[in-house]
Parts: structure tokens; sequence; C-alpha cells
């Protein structure tokens, strides 16, 4: 352990906690988010991210012209849609920020008073689930709608992550000792 | 710490705030398509060629190749074609509804979906009549729409205003080339 959480400076505690509270809220958003634009379904998820049905991955040789009725009820109905250019734009901006999170919770996560190896696997867990968000991304557009799934795992394990090092360190930085006035 | 506080500032300079739908697609139809009850998605996929003629001619080229009109008929004349552009930025995307009327020319254009940060500026490049300007316009006409609004407002909203241009620009080329009746 790097540092104790438990026996730190009030004021850094109080630092922890609000920094905790703060990624609590934008982590809430963020899931609503994610149900407003890709759904928690693989389905929803190959259908944001993946190649349109009807999108040759290789360009034809001639151009093809496929038509279809509609009424303007249809047009209601919008599909959320990340296009290759969307999803390189996404990543690039995404990224960095996911990695600055990460290394904050794992800042904190460093400070709890749990085994070496938990902690290793915490950070791993950490740093890992934004890269399972946007590899799931990726190859759900390059190779198949079926790995729609580690995005959720990746969206999933984002959560997680954070719960255990927010429950942690909440319980860890302010509960009440025996014998001592808070 | 200070080059990780940088990190996080730059980090968020950088994110781009969620889409807006200042339009709904629906909404565009009824005033673009006038009176449509029934209409055709035309969907044509640009072949490699195809492709880089329209890059050759405009400097862009749908996502996935794929340009989508939406075709009115009346008694079997068309009465209307419809195409949704998006146009991106550093501030994030903005998509252009441009409709143009049965003999090509541009009957109306609608900015549908912006984003948090890009809304105010494009509402205020809107109020400054920015769409009234492409009105009439032929297809291969540039747009104005920029020069209309300059001075009279910010120069984000100017800014915005030439993306709304590019997107028309887009279209225009996508119709000139790809459209047939």
């Amino acid at each position: 352990m790097l540092y104790d959480l438990r026996r730190i400076d009030a004021r850094v505690r109080w630092l922890v906690t609000l920094l905790l509270c703060t990624l609590g809220v934008s982590y809430a958003f963020g899931a609503w988010m994610v149900g407003l634009y890709a759904g928690f379904t693989p389905r929803s998820v190959a259908a944001t991210y993946a190649e349109p049905v009807m999108t040759m991955r290789m360009p034809p040789e001639t151009t093809v012209v496929v038509e279809h009725e509609l009424a303007p009820s249809d047009m209601g109905i919008e599909e959320h849609r990340v296009d290759r250019a969307l999803l390189v734009q996404d990543t690039h901006v995404h990224v960095p920020m996911y990695g600055v999170i990460a290394t904050l919770l794992s800042v904190v996560a460093l400070g709890l008073a749990i085994p070496r190896w938990a902690g290793f696997g915490l950070v791993t867990v950490l740093f890992a689930a934004p890269w399972l968000d946007f590899i799931g991304m990726w190859l759900t557009k390059l190779a198949s709608p079926r790995f729609a799934v580690l995005t959720l795992a990746g969206g999933w394990a984002m959560g997680l992550g954070y719960m255990i090092v927010a429950v942690l360190a909440f319980w860890q930085m302010w509960r009440p000792e025996k014998g001592v006035r808070v | 710490m200070k080059t990780l506080m940088l990190g996080a500032a730059a980090a968020a300079m950088l994110h781009i705030t969620p889409t807006v739908v200042l339009v709904k697609r629906s909404e565009v139809v009824s005033r673009l398509l006038t009176g449509a009850e029934r209409f055709t998605a035309r969907e044509v996929h640009l072949s490699g060629a195809d492709d880089r003629r329209l890059r050759d001619a405009a400097g862009w080229t749908p996502p996935d190749g794929l340009l989508t009109f939406y075709v009115r008929r009346h008694q079997s004349r068309v009465t209307g074609v419809l195409l949704f552009v998006r146009v991106d930025s550093p501030h994030g995307p903005m998509e252009v509804a441009v409709g143009f009327d049965g003999a090509g020319a541009i009957q109306g254009v609608e900015v549908t979906k912006a984003t948090v940060e890009t809304k105010p500026w494009v509402v205020e490049a809107l109020r400054a009549g920015l769409t009234g300007s492409y009105r009439g316009l032929a297809v291969d006409a540039a747009p104005g729409g920029a020069a209309t609004v300059k001075g009279r407002v910010g120069s984000m909203a100017v800014y915005m205003a030439e993306l709304a241009d590019k997107g028309v620009a887009h279209a225009g080329a996508a119709y000139r080339l790809f459209y047939r009746p």
C-alpha cells in the first residue's frame, strides 16, 4: 500500500469522496446515455456499431441502387448508428478521458487496505474495461456483430471497477472506529 | 500531478458533447417533401470509381459509401427529393437536410442535428437567416449561407454557417452526380 486512505489527512479523504461522487454521477448519466443511444443488449449494440446490412464491405464494382417505399411515420424511428468516421472520432476523444479516469480510480485503489494481488487485479480491471469497450466496438464494426458482447462486458466492467473502488474507499475512509470520536 | 491535471483538462476540452436533434426527420419530410403520404428511399451504394468521382467533385464521400435520396412523386412525376448530409467538425457532427424541387433547385434546407456545444451557435445562425439564403439555389451553385450571416452573428455562428454551406454543397454534388429521376 503506497498510502493509507484510512489514516490520511481528512482533507484528502474529502477530496477522494467528492471525486468518487462526481465520477459516480458521470457514470450514472453515461449509463443513461448508453441506454438512449446504444442499449444494453448485444443486438442493440451490434445495430449501433456494425456496418449496415446493405453496405458492402468492399465498394461494389458498379454503383448499386436499391429502392423501398416509406411513409413519413417510418422516419420517426431514428436509429443511432456510429459509422467508421464517427467511431474514429469517438475513440480519439474518449480513450484519453477513460485513461485519466482509470488513473484517478487506480490512485484511489492504491490507498485501499487490500491484498497486493487484489490491487493488481483492480488496477487491471480499471484499465481493461475501456479497452474491452472500444475493442468490442471496433471488432463489431470490422469483424462480426457478435463482438458486441465485448463492448457490453467492457461497460459492465467499468461500472464494476468503479463500484468496488467506491464502496471500499467510502467504507475504509469513513467507517466509525470503536472508541474513536469522529 | 501537474501533468495529470493538464491531461485531464485537455481530455475534457477535447470531449465532444452529445448530439441534439433540432428538427425530427419526420418533421423535415413534412416540410421539404410537402404532402408526401408515401415516398421512396433510394439507396445508392457507390462503386469505388463513383466514390472517387464524388470525392474529386466535392472533397467528400458519404459514410460507408451510401447515399440515400428520399423521393416524392405525384402522379409518377418527381416533385421533391430530400437528402440528409452529416458534416463533421472538431466540435462534433452537424446534420443538414437539403430538399430539391422537381427541377433540381434547392427548395429548402434544415439543420437537423447539432451538439450540446454547437446548438447555440447554430440557432444564432438560423435566426440570422442562414437557411433562407439557400432557397432557389441551383444545384451547382456555391452556397453562401456564411456570407449571408457574416457581420450579424458571432464568429462561431459564422463557422456553423460554413459547415452548413459545406453540407449543402455536398448534397448538391451528390444530387448532380448520382440522382436520376
